[in-house]
C-alpha cells in the first residue's frame, strides 16, 4: 500500500508497525552509549524528595486498612462491626455484604473478567471469562469466604489515622468456620484432597496452554544414545518490593484523582473505569516513583492493586474525603509470590551431546507463568519436544510474575542442559553450542535470517561464552564433579548455562516530542517507574536523533494520563519498544523542525538541513546555521498570538506496536542474540552452606544505550537470582496453612556483603529488533540464574539437589550428614 | 501503634518502683529493636500500657577494664563493644559476638542488657496477631513440635517439656564462654544461670529487677577466645547456632576449656562434655571434631532441625579452633 | 514595728506589697517563678540543623514523625521492623533506624536525613548520581545516610569496610556492586575538598 494513499488514522497505524528488518543506525551517536551521564532521576532518589505513593498526603485525608484472613481456608459466619463503629476516628466500615461491594468481583485480569476477558470468550479463546490464564478464580473484592491466609475478606475500614484504622479492625468480632485446605499441588490433585473451588469438583485450573508439542518425542528417544530422567521441584519465593502496596483516591464532585503504584496507570484506569462504571475521560490518574516493580505491580487484577483502588474509592465517595489506602509489610507477602512447579523431565542426547528429545510435566501451583518448553523451540535446533503443563488450584495466594514470567522456561532449560552435560561428562557450553538454534533448525537458519534482514553475521552464543569463559578462567578452573577441594577446605563448583537474549519484546506505547520555545525539549508521555531508569535513556535517545544535548532534554513522566502511555499491559518493553516509540515521534519532530528552519532559511529544502549540537546548518555550506532556539523562539503550543506574530509548535507523537503476546516466534522474529552465564561456588561440607564467590554474567544486549543502566540490571539480576535459589522462601506451616516467614528478616534476601564479585559483561552485536539493535536486559539476569546454582552445587559436591532452594539441611542431607 | 504511656526513668529505683507499681502492664525500653518489633506485631499477651525508658538514666552506657574486670554498662551499644579495642585485645568472643549481632544500624540501637534479655524469635510466637497461642504466651501447646521446627531447639524443650524456641542471643553464648556475671538492682548472677525459660520469660530476672552492668573478668595471659556463627545470610539474621569459647592451654595442650552453643537450645547450651573431650589434647582438626561430636551426643533433633547437630557440631569444633 | 514587719519587699525588683499572697503572685506572674511541668511529650530536637520543638504522642516512631510529621520524605517505610536499613537516619552521629526509634525519646538529639546532607552539598550525592547508584530509589537515601555517617568515622574507607557499613541495607534492585564505587569516590572527593 502507498503510503500516500492512506488516511491519518491508516498512516499512525503503518508508522507504528514493528519491523523485522535491523535498525541499522543512521545517526552519529553522541550521548548514546555514553559513560557518566547523570541518571534524569539519580539528585532526587539520592536526596530523598522523590515523592513514591507511600510518601502522598492530602489535606483531610483518611487511610483505609482491610482485614487479611488469619485462616488459610474458612468462612465468616458472623461479624459484628458495632465495637469498631464506636471507635473515635473511625469514619466509615465496609463490610462484605454492603450494596456497593456484595457479590462484587475483582476485574482486570488480561484474559479474565472485564472487557479484555468478554472479548475472548466471544473469540473463542477463552471458555469462561470469569476464568482466566491460571489466575486464582475465585476472586470477590471482599467477600465472607477467604481461600488463602492474607486474603482481604470481611471488612474494611477508614479512619483518621492508620492506628485507629488497624485497631477498628481487631475490634470487629467475628465468628470463623474454618475449612479443610490444602497447600500442595500434587497433593491437591489427590482424590482425597478437598476441593478448593465452589461449584467444582476438581482443583485442576483449565488453561489453554497446557500442551506444547513439536516433532515426536518418542521418535526422538530412540535415536537417543541415552535417556536422563529427573524431577525437580522449585518452591515459592516473594517479590517483597521495597515500596508496599497503596493507593491514595479523591473524588472532585463527578471526578476521581488516584495516586496509583502501578506499573500500567493508563491500563489500571481503563479497567478501574470499567468497575466503578465511570467515564474513563473523569479519572486523572498520577503516577508518582515507584518503590521497585519489577513486574510485580503489573498485576492490575489482583487484590493489592485492583480490590485496594476500588475499596479506597468506596471510602473517598462515601466519605468525601481523600483515603490513602495501606498494606503493611506481613501483608504484601500475598499475591506477589512466584509460581511454583514441580517438573518432571524425560530427555534424549546423543554422545557427542546433541539433544534429539525433551519431554516435560510441569505441575504448578496457583498460577502458571509460562509452561517450560518454549526456550527450547525459541532457541535451540532440538526437533522433539512435549510439555504438559497443568495448574492447580491450591490454598495460598495467586502468584504472578516479577522478574519475570519466563522463569519456568528458564528453570527448565538451564537444567536440561546441564543434567545433559553432566550426565555424558561434557563440557556444558559444548552442549550449548552443539544445540543451538531455533524453532527445530540449526543456526545456519539463523544466519540465513540475519543476512535477508541486514544483520551483522555474528555468533552471538560462541562471543558470550568466549567472554564469559575468558572473565571466569572457565578452562582453567572447570573441573569434573566433587573433585576439587580448595586450600580452606571448601568444595570448589563451577556452572554455565545459557540462553536466548530478551529480544522478544512486545508492548505498545506512545509518546510525544515538543520543542519549546527556547529550544529545550520535552517528552510528553505517561510512564510508571518500574525501577529501571528508562527515561536517562530516553533522552539520550531524543537528544541525538535531534542533534541535541542530554541536558536539553527532559521527561514528566507523572501525571500525564491522556493518550500519551509509555507502558504497555504487555510491560518488558521499557527500552526494546519505547525506545523505538521515541526514536519514530523524534524523528518526526526533526521533520517539522527542518521544515520550520527551511522557511528560516529562505533558500534552502529542509532536506538539505541537518541538525548537531542545537545547531541546524546547511549540509552543503556547515557555515550557514542557525540555533534550534532561534528557529523555534515563535513556534507557540499553547499560546495565542497576543499582538504579535506566532508559528505553529513543532510537535509530533508516534505509536508503536512491537508485536503481541502469544505463542513463541509469533511475530516471525527468531532471536538472534544470545546470553550466557557463569558461577562459581565454594561448598562447605561441614555446614552444607553454599558461598556465590563469583558470577559472570555476559549478555548481548544488542546496543548499550546506557552502559550504567545495563550494568545496573545484570547486577540487580544477579543478586535477586542468586537469592531465590538460595536463601529465598516462603515457608508455610503444614498444619495450619498459615505462612511462617512474613517479614523481611525471616524471608531472606541478599545483602551487599553475600556474594562475592558480579561481573556484568555486555555485548553489542546489533542482533536485537529494538532501536539501533538493542536487546533488553531488565528481566533476563535475574530470570537465568536461580536454576544455576543446581548445576553448581553438583559440580562441587557430585550430588544434583534439584530441590529449590538449595538450603543449607538439604546440602547435608545430600552429603548423608542430616 | 497502639497508645501506651511513657516515662523517662531517671534512675534504676525509680525504674524498678514503676516496675513493682504496674507489674506486667508496664514493660522496660532500652534500644527497643526487639521491643517495638514485639508492640508493632501485637504478639504480646499483654500489649504493655506503660514504657519505662532505661536511656535516661545516667552512668549505664561505659566500658572499663579495672583489677582485671571488664566492666560494660547495660546501655552500651553492641557497636561500641564491638570496635572498643580493650574488649577486642582480651575479651576477642564478645567483641566478635557484638560485631556479628544483627546489622550495623541494630548494633548502634541495641545494648548489651537488651541483647542478653531480649525474647525468642520463634515463627509461631511471632506470627503478627497472636495467630499462635502457644505454651510460651501460656496456650495449650507448642505448634513448631508438629510444624515446620527447623530452627527449633536439637536439645530439646522447656516449659513443662513443651517449648521448643531457641535463644537468640550471639552475646550471651561469648559472655558464659568468658565466665562472665551479671549485675542487677538486686544481685550478682553468674552468665551461666542467668537464662531461664517460663512462660513470658527468658532469664532468671524477677519482675522488678533489671540489669545494670556486666563483668568480665579477663582471662589468663595463656587462654584465648573465640565467636562463631552459622546464619543464612552474613547480616542481619539471628544465628541457626553459634557457639563462643574461652581455651587455656599451656605448651600447645589445652589445659582448661569452656564452650557455649546457642539458638541450638531454648537457652544457651554449655558443651560440657566438649571440655571434657579437648583438655588435654592439642589444637587438631580431630580431636575438635571429637570434642564437636561430644557436644551433640545427646541432642535429640526434631523432624525438621537434623541438620542443627551437624552444624552445632561444626560450630564447636571451629569455635575450638579459632581459640588455637 | 507592726507596720513595718507588714511590708514584702520583692527580691527581684524590690517592690513592696502589704500581704505576702499578692507578693507571691508578682513574683510568679511578673518573675516566672513557678515552673509548671513542661508539656508531657513536648521535644525538642534538631533536625537537618533546623530546630523542631513538637509536640508527640508515645507510640510516634521518629519515622512517623520525621516523614509524616516533618515532611521530610527520606526515611522510607520498607520493612517496618528494623530488617532493611531503609528508614535510617544519623541521630548523634550513629545510623539509626527510624522506624525502631520512639519519637518521644529523641528529645535533645540532633538528626540528619539524605535531605539535609543534599542540602550540604555533600559529595555523596553527586557520586551516586553519576555511578547509577539506585533503581527504583525508594531505598537509596537509606544508603546515603548510613554512607555519610560512616564516612564521618571513616574518612579513608577501603571497599571491603564501605560494604561492611552498608550490609545492613537492603535493595531489591540489587544495585549493591555500585555502591562501593561511589561511597569511595565521595570520600576521595571529601578529602580533596
Amino acid at each position: 500500500m502507498a503510503s500516500d494513499n492512506l488516511g491519518d488514522y491508516e498512516r499512525v497505524q503503518e508508522e507504528g508497525k514493528y519491523s523485522l528488518e535491523a535498525d541499522i543506525p543512521t545517526i552519529t551517536f553522541t550521548e548514546i552509549g555514553k559513560r557518566g551521564i547523570r541518571r534524569m532521576d539519580g539528585y532526587e532518589k539520592a536526596s530523598g524528595k522523590a515523592i513514591y505513593t507511600r510518601d502522598m498526603q492530602l489535606p483531610g485525608m483518611l487511610y483505609g486498612r482491610v482485614l487479611m484472613s488469619p485462616y488459610a481456608r474458612a468462612k465468616i459466619l458472623r461479624m459484628d462491626t458495632g465495637r469498631a463503629e464506636a471507635l473515635p476516628g473511625v469514619r466509615s466500615i465496609m463490610r462484605y455484604d454492603d450494596p456497593e461491594i456484595e457479590g462484587r468481583g475483582l476485574n482486570g485480569s488480561y484474559f479474565a473478567p472485564g472487557w479484555v476477558g468478554r472479548q475472548l470468550k466471544r473469540s473463542g479463546l477463552v471458555e469462561d471469562e470469569l476464568e482466566g490464564w491460571g489466575l486464582k478464580p475465585v476472586r470477590p473484592v471482599l467477600g465472607d469466604e477467604a481461600w488463602y491466609e492474607g486474603q482481604p475478606v470481611g471488612v474494611a475500614v477508614a479512619a483518621d489515622s492508620e492506628d485507629i484504622a488497624n485497631e477498628a479492625l481487631r475490634l470487629v468480632d467475628m465468628d470463623w468456620e474454618e475449612l479443610p485446605f490444602v497447600l500442595d499441588q500434587e497433593e491437591a490433585l489427590k482424590p482425597d484432597a478437598p476441593i478448593l473451588r465452589p461449584n467444582s469438583d476438581s482443583n485442576l485450573l483449565e488453561d489453554p496452554r497446557q500442551l506444547l508439542e513439536v516433532g515426536d518425542v518418542e521418535k526422538g528417544f530412540k535415536e537417543a544414545d541415552r535417556i536422563i530422567e529427573f524431577t525437580a521441584r522449585r518452591n515459592a519465593h516473594l517479590w517483597a518490593g521495597a515500596e508496599m502496596a497503596s493507593v491514595l483516591v479523591r473524588w472532585r464532585g463527578d471526578n476521581l484523582e488516584m495516586w496509583l503504584r502501578e506499573q500500567q496507570p493508563y491500563h489500571a484506569k481503563m479497567l478501574f473505569a470499567e468497575w466503578m462504571d465511570l467515564p474513563m475521560n473523569r479519572i486523572t490518574v498520577h503516577s508518582p516513583y515507584m518503590g521497585c516493580s519489577f513486574g510485580e505491580r503489573g498485576n492490575p487484577a489482583n487484590n493489592p492493586s485492583n480490590g485496594m483502588n476500588i475499596l479506597a474509592a468506596l471510602f473517598s465517595k462515601r466519605t468525601g474525603r481523600p483515603v490513602k489506602f495501606l498494606y503493611n509489610r506481613n501483608e504484601t507477602f500475598f499475591g506477589e509470590s512466584g509460581d511454583m512447579m514441580v517438573s518432571y523431565f524425560k530427555v534424549g542426547a546423543k554422545e557427542d551431546g546433541t539433544i534429539t528429545a525433551v519431554q516435560i510435566k510441569n505441575v504448578f501451583a496457583v498460577y502458571m507463568c509460562t509452561p517450560g518448553i518454549e526456550h527450547f523451540i525459541d532457541n535451540t535446533r532440538i526437533p522433539n519436544l512435549k510439555c504438559e503443563a497443568i495448574t492447580v488450584d491450591v490454598s495460598k495466594a495467586a502468584a504472578w510474575w516479577d522478574r519475570c514470567e519466563q522463569l519456568p522456561n528458564t528453570f527448565c532449560f538451564t537444567l536440561v542442559f546441564d543434567h545433559v552435560a553432566a550426565e555424558l561428562g561434557m563440557d556444558p557450553t559444548e552442549v550449548a553450542l552443539k544445540n543451538d538454534g531455533y524453532d527445530s533448525r540449526d543456526t545456519t537458519h539463523l544466519s540465513k535470517y540475519k543476512s535477508e534482514h541486514g544483520f551483522p553475521d555474528r555468533d552471538s552464543l560462541r562471543e558470550c561464552i568466549k567472554a564469559g569463559k575468558k572473565a571466569i578462567g572457565w578452562d582453567e578452573k572447570w573441573h569434573p564433579p566433587g573433585t576439587k577441594k580448595l586450600p580452606n577446605g571448601k568444595m570448589h563448583g563451577m556452572a554455565f548455562t545459557w540462553d536466548h537474549a530478551w529480544d522478544d519484546v512486545r508492548g505498545t506505547g506512545s509518546a510525544a516530542i515538543l520543542i519549546e520555545n527556547d529550544g529545550t525539549v520535552s517528552i510528553i508521555g505517561q510512564q510508571a517507574d518500574i525501577g529501571v531508569n528508562p527515561w536517562t535513556a530516553y533522552c539520550q535517545i531524543v537528544a541525538d536523533e535531534l542533534g541535541m544535548r542530554y541536558q536539553d532534554i527532559n521527561i514528566k513522566p507523572f501525571d500525564l494520563d491522556q493518550g500519551f502511555a509509555l507502558m504497555s499491559p504487555d510491560g518488558s518493553c521499557n527500552l526494546c519498544s519505547n525506545g523505538i516509540v521515541l526514536r519514530k515521534a523524534a524523528r518526526k519532530a526533526k521533520k517539522m523542525l527542518l521544515e520550520l528552519a527551511a522557511q528560516k532559511f529562505e533558500d534552502v529544502r529542509p532536506e538539505e538541513l541537518d541538525t548537531k549540537d542545537r545547531i541546524i546548518y546547511v549540509k552543503s555550506d556547515p557555515k550557514r546555521e542557525k540555533t534550534i532556539k532561534e528557529v523555534v523562539a515563535r513556534a507557540m503550543p499553547m499560546f495565542a498570538s497576543a499582538g504579535y506574530w506566532s508559528e505553529a509548535p513543532v510537535i509530533a507523537w508516534a505509536w508503536h506496536t512491537h508485536g503481541v503476546w502469544g505463542e513463541a516466534l509469533e511475530t516471525g522474529r527468531p532471536r538472534l542474540g544470545r546470553q550466557s552465564h557463569f558461577i562459581e561456588v565454594e561448598v562447605d561440607t561441614e555446614t552444607g552452606t553454599v558461598e556465590v564467590s563469583r558470577v559472570v554474567n555476559v549478555n548481548d544486549v544488542g546496543k548499550a544505550v546506557s552502559p550504567e543502566t545495563v550494568e545496573g540490571q545484570m547486577y540487580g539480576g544477579s543478586y535477586l537470582g542468586v537469592g531465590r535459589s538460595l536463601t529465598e522462601e516462603m515457608i508455610w506451616d503444614g498444619k495450619t496453612g498459615v505462612l511462617l516467614n512474613r517479614n523481611l528478616l525471616d524471608y531472606k534476601y541478599a545483602t551487599m556483603v553475600d556474594y562475592g564479585p558480579v561481573d556484568a559483561i555486555f555485548l553489542e552485536t546489533g542482533l536485537g529488533h529494538g532501536p539501533y539493535g538493542a536487546i533488553g536486559v531488565g528481566e533476563a539476569t535475574a530470570t537465568m540464574m536461580p536454576a544455576l546454582l543446581g548445576p553448581a552445587v553438583y559440580n562441587a559436591i557430585g550430588h544434583w539437589i534439584d530441590d529449590f532452594p538449595i538450603t543449607p539441611d538439604k546440602v547435608l542431607k545430600a552429603l548423608g550428614k542430616a | 501503634m497502639k497508645k501506651f504511656s511513657h516515662v523517662n526513668a531517671l534512675t534504676i529505683d525509680e525504674a524498678v518502683s514503676i516496675l513493682r507499681r504496674y507489674g506486667d502492664r508496664a514493660s522496660l525500653i532500652a534500644g527497643g529493636t526487639d521491643l517495638l518489633g514485639k508492640m508493632k506485631d501485637r504478639i504480646l499477651s499483654r500489649y504493655p500500657e506503660a514504657l519505662v525508658n532505661l536511656k535516661t538514666i545516667p552512668g549505664l552506657d561505659f566500658i572499663k577494664e579495672e583489677n582485671r574486670i571488664l566492666e560494660i554498662g547495660a546501655l552500651t551499644r553492641l557497636e561500641d563493644i564491638a570496635i572498643d579495642q580493650t574488649v577486642r585485645g582480651g575479651y576477642a568472643a564478645l567483641a566478635q559476638a557484638a560485631n556479628r549481632t544483627a546489622s550495623p544500624h541494630l548494633r548502634e540501637m541495641g545494648t548489651i542488657g537488651g541483647n542478653i534479655c531480649q525474647d525468642i524469635r520463634c515463627w509461631y510466637y511471632r506470627h503478627p496477631n497472636n495467630r499462635f497461642p502457644c505454651l510460651r504466651k501460656g496456650g495449650g501447646r507448642c505448634y513448631a513440635i508438629e510444624g515446620d521446627n527447623r530452627y527449633h531447639s536439637i536439645f530439646g524443650g522447656s516449659v513443662e517439656e513443651g517449648c521448643y524456641a531457641v535463644h537468640p542471643s550471639d552475646t550471651a553464648p561469648a559472655l558464659i564462654a568468658l565466665d562472665a556475671e551479671i549485675r542487677t538492682s538486686k544481685r550478682t548472677i553468674k552468665a551461666g544461670d542467668f537464662f531461664q525459660v517460663e512462660v513470658t520469660k527468658t532469664t532468671v530476672l524477677d519482675e522488678d529487677e533489671i540489669v545494670t552492668k556486666i563483668l568480665v573478668p579477663r582471662p589468663p595471659e595463656n587462654a584465648k577466645s573465640g565467636f562463631v556463627k552459622f546464619a543464612l545470610r552474613k547480616t542481619i539474621d539471628f544465628p541457626i547456632v553459634n557457639c563462643a569459647a574461652l581455651i587455656s592451654s599451656s605448651e600447645g595442650k589445652v589445659s582448661a576449656a569452656r564452650i557455649c552453643l546457642n539458638a541450638g537450645y531454648v537457652k544457651p547450651y554449655r558443651a560440657s562434655r566438649a571440655e571434657e573431650v579437648i583438655v588435654g589434647k592439642t589444637f587438631n582438626e580431630a580431636d575438635a571434631e571429637a570434642a564437636g561430636s561430644a557436644a551433640v551426643s545427646e541432642a535429640k533433633p526434631l523432624p525438621h532441625n537434623g541438620y542443627m547437630v551437624q552444624i552445632a557440631k561444626t560450630m564447636v569444633k571451629r569455635a575450638i579452633l579459632a581459640c588455637g | 514595728m507592726k507596720e513595718a514587719m507588714s511590708k514584702f519587699l520583692c527580691p527581684y525588683c524590690s517592690t513592696t506589697f502589704g500581704v505576702f499572697e499578692e507578693l507571691k503572685a508578682h513574683a510568679i506572674s511578673d518573675h516566672k517563678t513557678e515552673s509548671v511541668p513542661a508539656p508531657e511529650g513536648l521535644i525538642r530536637l534538631t533536625v537537618n540543623r533546623e530546630v523542631h520543638e513538637i509536640q508527640v504522642e508515645p507510640q510516634w516512631t521518629l519515622n512517623y514523625l520525621i516523614h509524616d510529621r516533618l515532611g521530610l520524605t527520606s526515611p522510607k517505610m520498607f520493612c517496618d521492623r528494623g530488617a532493611c536499613g531503609s528508614c535510617t537516619v544519623i541521630l548523634d552521629g550513629r545510623p539509626i533506624l527510624s522506624c525502631m526509634t520512639l519519637a518521644i525519646e529523641c528529645d535533645g538529639t540532633t538528626i540528619e536525613t539524605a535531605e539535609g546532607i543534599a542540602k550540604s552539598n555533600h559529595p555523596l550525592l553527586d557520586s551516586y548520581v553519576k555511578h547509577h547508584t539506585m533503581q527504583c530509589g525508594y531505598c537509596t537515601p537509606g544508603f546515603i545516610t548510613t554512607s555519610k555517617a560512616f564516612l564521618d568515622r571513616n574518612p579513608n574507607p577501603t571497599e571491603e569496610e564501605i560494604r561492611e557499613a552498608l550490609s545492613g541495607n537492603l535493595c531489591r534492585c540489587g544495585t549493591y556492586p555500585q555502591h562501593p564505587k561511589a561511597v569511595l569516590e565521595a570520600a576521595k572527593n571529601l578529602r580533596e575538598g
